[in-house]
């Protein structure tokens, strides 16, 4: 029975009663929302994929590595060999713009870093956090395509991520590598296709080369 | 019945509550300068530094160090000289310091492919992707590269081929700090060959295969 105080006394008015089903639906809803815009908002896809840095020389891997067919090797030399895929000095630049568009001032920055020494300050744009070690020359002589982690660089004026990097990438590749491979010698090949079922042909080319990528905690973090 | 202003208030909750998801939609399809925000850093970005990483305590800012001069790192002391610079005591050599064999000539088209060709061309006729690009904007400075399939070319000693991938000739730049010497040999290698495969006369090659040829 409601007491019938005086004006201090607090009572909760009729309409009240109706919001009991409102804060019920609140409750249930809310925690999903925030559920919701915690995994679309933080997953690899929304954080990862569209990374593009503005580059210090606007170069275009399109030219260079599209319209002219020059080899990834060829500036990024040390790929079969080292962990690091090489970013190229500018001595690698001015191999061909010593002659070439020698008054370009889009390079101004390159003629500038080969003039005085000072290295341009390239921005990365595959960058995987400190604690993952990634060796890119496992990769590439295994018969990994470049194409497969950093897209179709060749047709590319400004370099964007499109792969996820995440870990649950990484995985899913050690885990089912077999539509991922193709022979060593084609790993620069952007647009090769394999001649049959990718995943038949990958699988015969993993026995071939004995390929079983591990999933141990340990060969990325250590 | 709920107050008016209450029902408004919580349909614009309901309303802004789009936003954020509206926002992250769009930055599922656009594009981005700026690296991506980690609300939670754990060790992924750690104070120590990587390859080719800067150090502003340097002056040219590079976190790695150029060597030393005077000093020879391990495997570097290059003490096969018609190996390492083409030369012996008798001048430019003329034989292969490195065994010649189907490995030699596969690693050598491949290298060639990568570095030489860009301007040589597959072929080795100075008709390559970036000399015709040179040539179609009428660059003034650039030298046309030169063909191997001359008398010129194909006489020149072994060494003296070395000596121009190291250190360049003309428009040509050093090819040495890109190319390992082991690399270069495998090159000149199969520049020989190429020399060969546009310098044959029936006579080189096996009759029983001259029939396919016709």
């Amino acid at each position: 029975m409601i007491p019938s105080g005086g004006r201090d006394t607090f009572v909760f008015p009729r309409w009240t009663n109706s919001l009991r089903p409102v804060l019920a639906a609140v409750l249930v809803l809310v925690p999903a929302y925030l559920v919701v815009l915690l995994a679309f908002g933080g997953s690899p896809r929304t954080t990862a994929i569209g990374y593009r840095p503005v580059q210090p020389v606007p170069f275009s891997h399109a030219l260079h590595a599209g319209k002219l067919g020059i080899d990834c090797r060829y500036c990024h030399n040390t790929v079969e060999v080292a962990a690091h895929a090489a970013l190229p000095p500018t001595q690698t630049c001015m191999n061909c713009h010593a002659r070439i568009r020698t008054t370009s001032p889009k390079l101004l920055r390159v003629r500038e870093s080969y003039a005085t020494g000072l290295p341009i300050p390239w921005v990365r744009v595959h960058d995987l956090p400190d604690y993952v070690y990634f060796n890119h020359s496992a990769h590439v002589r295994q018969g990994v395509g470049c194409v497969e982690c950093h897209g179709r660089v060749d047709t590319m004026d400004v370099v964007t991520q499109v792969h996820r990097l995440s870990m649950g990438w990484c995985l899913d590749c050690h885990r089912h590598p077999s539509q991922h491979l193709r022979p060593p010698d084609k790993v620069t090949v952007m647009d090769w296709v394999a001649p049959e079922d990718p995943v038949t042909y990958g699988r015969q080319l993993r026995q071939a080369n004995h390929i079983n990528p591990s999933t141990d905690c340990w060969t990325c973090h250590r | 019945m709920i107050p008016r202003p209450l029902v408004y208030g919580g349909i614009l909750l309901a309303a802004l509550a789009l936003i954020p998801l509206a926002l992250i939609a769009r930055a599922r399809v656009t594009t981005s300068s700026e690296p991506r925000i980690q609300l939670i850093r754990d060790m992924g970005r750690q104070p120590k530094f990587k390859t080719q990483s800067a150090d502003p305590m340097f002056a040219d800012g590079r976190a790695m160090r150029p060597e030393v001069a005077g000093t020879v790192a391990r495997g570097e002391r290059h003490a096969n000289a018609a190996f390492w610079t083409g030369r012996d005591a008798d001048g430019w050599v003329t034989a292969f310091p490195v065994a010649v064999n189907d490995a030699l000539l596969r690693r050598g088209q491949e290298r060639y492919d990568i570095f030489c060709a860009p301007c040589h061309g597959l072929a080795g006729y100075g008709d390559g992707p970036v000399a015709k690009r040179a040539d179609a904007l009428q660059e003034g400075t650039w030298t046309p590269p030169s063909s191997y399939h001359t008398d010129l070319v194909r006489q020149r000693p072994l060494g003296f081929i070395f000596n121009t991938i190291t250190y360049g000739i003309r428009n040509m730049p050093a090819y040495g700090p890109q190319i390992p010497a082991s690399d270069r040999w495998a090159i000149i290698a199969y520049v020989r060959a190429l020399e060969r495969s546009q310098d044959a006369r029936i006579d080189d090659v096996p009759p029983e295969l001259r029939r396919e040829l016709r």
